[in-house]
C-alpha cells in the first residue's frame, strides 16, 4: 500500500491577493475575468462562495449573486511564484512530486514513515510550515492512491488534514455524493442521478459490467474510483532521460584490469548523479570502443531498479565482459543509465539487506557534495 | 548561525519623510538615529561621491551608539572603481574614516563597485587584485555587473583573495550579471537594485548625460512583489548555511520601497513573525500590516 499525499492550496489565487492586499481578508473577493465580460470565476474566496459562487461559473451570473464582491483580475505571475515557492518547501520533503496544477501537488511517501514519523503529524507540520513561511492555507489528503487522496484532501477545507485509513478507503467514500469522485461531471452526474444513484455506495453496490455497459471504459474506471482504488503511482516530468559518462584512454589499452577499474569508477559517478537526483534506473547500457573505433554498446533491463554502485556496476561488468570477444586494444569505456524510476526507492529503503550500503552511499554523496567528488573513492575487490 | 544584516543603500534621502521619517512640525529627528532603530545595518553611498571629513563619520558612530550590533558598509569611492585615479593620498582618506569605524566595531567592510563596462579580463583581474592588497586590512564586497565575472576563474581568483563576490539583482539587459549567489569566503553581499528594466535602459542610453537626480533615481524605483521576495528569500537560505553573516542590501530607494522590502525581508529571512516598525510605513504600504508588530508595542521613538 502506497502512502500518496494530495495537497490543495486553499483558495490560491485569493490567497495570494491577500497578501499583496490584506484588506481583502474576511471579504468575498473574486479572481476571474471582467465581471461584465464573458470570463469565468478562476476562483472565489469561502466568503464567495456563501453566496453560492464556484469556480468556471461565468462570471456575470457570479456578480448578480454576489454584486457587493470584490472583483479582480487576478495577479498571475505572482500566483505563479508563490506556486514555485510552494513546490520548493515540498522538494525538501517529497522524494517524487507531482505538480497537478498551479495550487495542486501529489506526493508519494511510501516507506517515509520511520523518516518523518506519524503521516497525519507530518501533514500537519508541513501544513503549518507553509502557512508560516508564505503564509499560505492549504489541505492535504493522504490515501493510498492518487484518488483518495485528492477526495480526502477536499474533504475538510480549508487547513484540512484527511487520513483515510489503508483499506478503508471503499467505507470512507460509501456515504459521499456521486460528484466527489473526480471527473464525475455534470452529464454523468445527471444519468447517475437517473438511475437512482446519488451516493457513491449507489455504484459499488452494483456490478462494475453494470457501469462498463453503461458508460464503456470511463464506467470501469467510475467503478473502481467508487471502490477507493486510483492510480498508485505520480507522473513525474523527467528533465533529463539518461545520464552517462565515458572515458577514452590517453593510450589504447589490453590491460583488463585497468577497463575494469576505470568502469568501476564510471558506475560511481554515474550512480553518485542519479542520487542526487533522487531517482533509479532500470536500464543499464555500456559503450565499448576498440583502437579500431568498432564500436559495441550492449544494454540491460534491471529489476527492481536501482542507484546501487555494486548493482548497477556488477551488471555492467557482465556484459562488459560478454561483448569483449576481441583482442584488440580498447580505445573507450562508457557506461549509461537510462529509464529513470523514482517510485520503487521507498519500497527498499527500509529493507534490511540493502540499508546499510544505500545509508553509506548517502553518506558518501553528502560529503562529496559538501567537498567535492573525489573526497571518497571506493576501491573494487 | 548565520547572522543577517538586512538594510539599505543610504539613509538620507527627502522623500523618505512621511513614509518612514516622521514629519514633525518642531525640532526634529536625527534620520541616522532613527533608522538604526529599525535595522541593523546601513551601506554608506555618500563616500562613493566625496572624500568625507572625518567628523561626519564619528558623528555616524556616536549616532548609533544604542544600536548595539549596528554595521556600517562603505562604499568606496569613484576614484578607485570608476576613475582609476587614485593616488596614496587619497587611500589615506578613505582608511582614515574606514578605521574610524572599525576601531569602533562598526565596519562591516568595503563596498567595492565595479560599472557594467568593467568585465572580466587578465588586466580586470589585476585590478581587482591589486585594490585587493591596497585594502587587505578590511573585508572587501566586490560588486561586478557583468555577466563575464559568472565563471570558474573569476571565482577562483576571488577565493585566492579572500574576496566577497557580491550577488545583484538587476534589470536583466544585455550581459548583466544575474541573480544567482556564488559563495567565495564565510561572507555574502546581496544587493537589491530593483527590476525596472524601462528606466534602467533609458538611463544605461543618456550615460554621460546631465541627468537629474529625480531622474538619476528613477532606474532603482521598484517595488518588489511578496512573490518575488518569497523566491529570493528561498535563493539566499540556500547559501546560508555556507557563510557566517549575510548583508542585504535594498538600493531601490525611490519613496522608501527599500525600507518596505527591507522589512519584509526581515520577516523572511530572520523568520519573524512580526517585524518592529514605525506607522509611517504600514500607512505607506498598507501589504505590510500582517507583519508588523501591535502600535502599543512599538517603541517611541527617540527626539533629538
Amino acid at each position: 500500500m502506497r502512502t500518496i499525499f494530495h495537497l490543495d492550496l486553499d483558495a490560491f489565487f485569493v490567497s495570494v491577493e491577500r497578501i499583496l492586499n490584506p484588506l481583502l481578508e474576511g471579504k468575498p473577493v473574486i479572481v476571474g475575468g471582467d465581471p461584465y465580460g464573458r470570463g469565468v470565476v478562476a476562483a472565489c474566496s469561502y466568503e464567495a462562495r456563501k453566496f453560492g459562487l464556484h469556480s468556471a461559473m461565468p462570471i456575470r451570473t457570479a456578480l448578480k449573486l454576489c454584486p457587493q464582491g470584490i472583483y479582480l483580475l487576478g495577479h498571475f505571475k505572482e500566483y505563479s511564484r508563490y506556486s514555485r515557492a510552494v513546490k520548493n518547501i515540498l522538494s525538501s520533503y517529497a522524494p517524487v512530486i507531482e505538480q497537478a496544477s498551479i495550487d495542486e501537488f501529489y506526493m508519494d511517501f511510501t516507506g517515509c514513515k520511520r523518516m518523518y514519523g506519524s503521516m497525519f503529524e507530518f501533514a500537519s507540520r508541513l501544513q503549518k510550515e507553509i502557512w508560516i513561511k508564505l503564509s499560505l492555507p492549504c489541505s492535504i489528503g493522504i490515501g493510498g492512491n492518487k484518488t483518495v487522496a485528492k477526495i480526502g484532501s477536499d474533504c475538510l477545507k480549508p487547513m484540512g488534514i484527511t487520513f483515510i485509513i489503508p483499506g478503508m478507503e471503499k467505507e470512507f467514500l460509501a456515504p459521499m455524493p456521486v460528484e466527489t469522485i473526480p471527473g464525475v461531471g455534470k452529464v454523468t452526474l445527471r444519468e447517475l442521478n437517473s438511475k437512482g444513484i446519488y451516493k457513491v455506495c449507489g455504484i459499488t453496490k452494483l456490478p462494475s459490467d453494470y457501469f462498463a455497459a453503461a458508460f464503456g471504459k470511463y464506467g470501469i474506471d467510475l467503478w473502481r474510483k467508487a471502490n477507493g482504488e486510483g492510480r498508485e503511482y505520480l507522473t513525474v516530468e523527467r528533465e533529463q532521460k539518461s545520464i552517462s559518462k565515458e572515458t577514452t584512454f590517453d593510450h589504447d589499452l589490453v590491460n583488463k584490469k585497468i577497463i575494469y577499474d576505470t568502469l568501476f569508477e564510471l558506475t560511481g559517478k554515474v550512480c553518485h548523479l542519479l542520487r542526487e537526483n533522487n531517482w533509479q534506473a532500470s536500464t543499464v547500457a555500456i559503450k565499448l570502443r576498440y583502437s579500431d573505433f568498432q564500436t559495441i554498446t550492449r544494454s540491460k533491463t534491471i529489476n527492481p531498479s536501482s542507484d546501487d554502485d555494486k548493482v548497477i556496476f556488477d551488471i555492467a561488468l557482465e556484459m562488459l565482459k560478454k561483448a569483449q570477444t576481441r583482442r584488440v586494444a580498447v580505445r573507450l569505456i562508457g557506461i549509461g543509465l537510462t529509464k529513470f524510476n523514482m517510485f520503487s526507492e521507498q519500497e527498499v529503503l527500509f529493507e534490511d539487506n540493502e540499508t546499510k550500503r544505500k545509508r553509506l552511499f548517502r553518506a558518501i554523496d553528502w560529503l562529496r557534495r559538501k567537498y567535492n567528488y573525489s573526497i571518497v573513492t571506493m576501491g573494487v575487490h | 548561525m548565520t547572522k543577517y544584516f538586512i538594510g539599505t543603500a543610504g539613509w538620507s534621502y527627502q522623500d523618505w519623510v512621511r513614509v518612514f521619517y516622521p514629519k514633525l512640525q518642531a525640532g526634529g529627528i536625527d534620520w541616522l538615529q532613527f533608522y538604526s532603530h529599525y535595522f541593523n545595518c546601513v551601506e554608506v553611498n555618500s563616500t562613493y561621491y566625496s572624500y568625507l571629513s572625518p567628523k561626519i563619520v564619528q558623528d555616524w558612530v556616536r549616532k548609533i551608539l544604542d544600536s548595539e550590533d549596528f554595521m556600517f558598509t562603505v562604499k568606496l569611492h569613484q576614484d578607485f572603481t570608476h576613475k582609476k585615479n587614485y593616488d596614496e593620498q587619497k587611500i589615506k582618506a578613505v582608511r582614515y574614516n574606514l578605521d574610524i569605524l572599525a576601531k569602533s566595531e562598526r565596519l562591516g567592510g568595503i563596498l567595492v563597485q565595479f560599472p557594467y563596462s568593467f568585465s572580466f579580463t587578465n588586466v580586470t583581474g589585476d585590478y581587482v587584485r591589486k585594490l585587493s592588497e591596497i585594502f587587505q586590512t578590511y573585508n572587501l564586497f566586490v560588486e561586478l555587473r557583468h555577466a563575464s565575472w559568472q565563471n570558474k576563474h573569476a571565482i577562483e581568483l576571488f577565493r585566492e583573495l579572500n574576496l566577497t563576490f557580491c550577488t545583484i539583482d538587476q534589470p536583466q539587459i544585455g550581459k548583466a550579471i544575474s541573480f544567482e549567489p556564488l559563495i567565495t569566503n564565510d561572507r555574502a553581499y546581496i544587493r537589491f537594485h530593483g527590476r525596472n528594466v524601462e528606466a534602467w535602459k533609458k538611463s544605461i542610453n543618456s550615460y554621460g548625460k546631465e541627468q537629474s537626480s529625480e531622474e538619476q533615481s528613477d532606474r532603482y524605483k521598484y517595488l518588489y512583489s511578496p512573490g518575488e521576495l518569497v523566491e529570493i528569500q528561498q535563493k539566499i537560505k540556500e547559501v546560508q548555511e555556507k557563510v557566517k553573516e549575510v548583508y542585504v542590501i535594498m538600493n531601490n530607494h525611490p519613496q522608501g520601497e527599500a525600507i518596505a522590502n527591507a522589512f519584509e525581508l526581515i520577516h523572511l529571512l530572520e523568520e519573524k513573525i512580526t517585524v518592529d516598525m514605525p506607522d509611517t510605513i504600514v500607512k505607506a504600504y498598507p501589504r505590510l500590516q500582517p507583519i508588523t508588530e501591535s502600535e502599543s508595542n512599538s517603541t517611541q521613538m527617540t527626539l533629538i
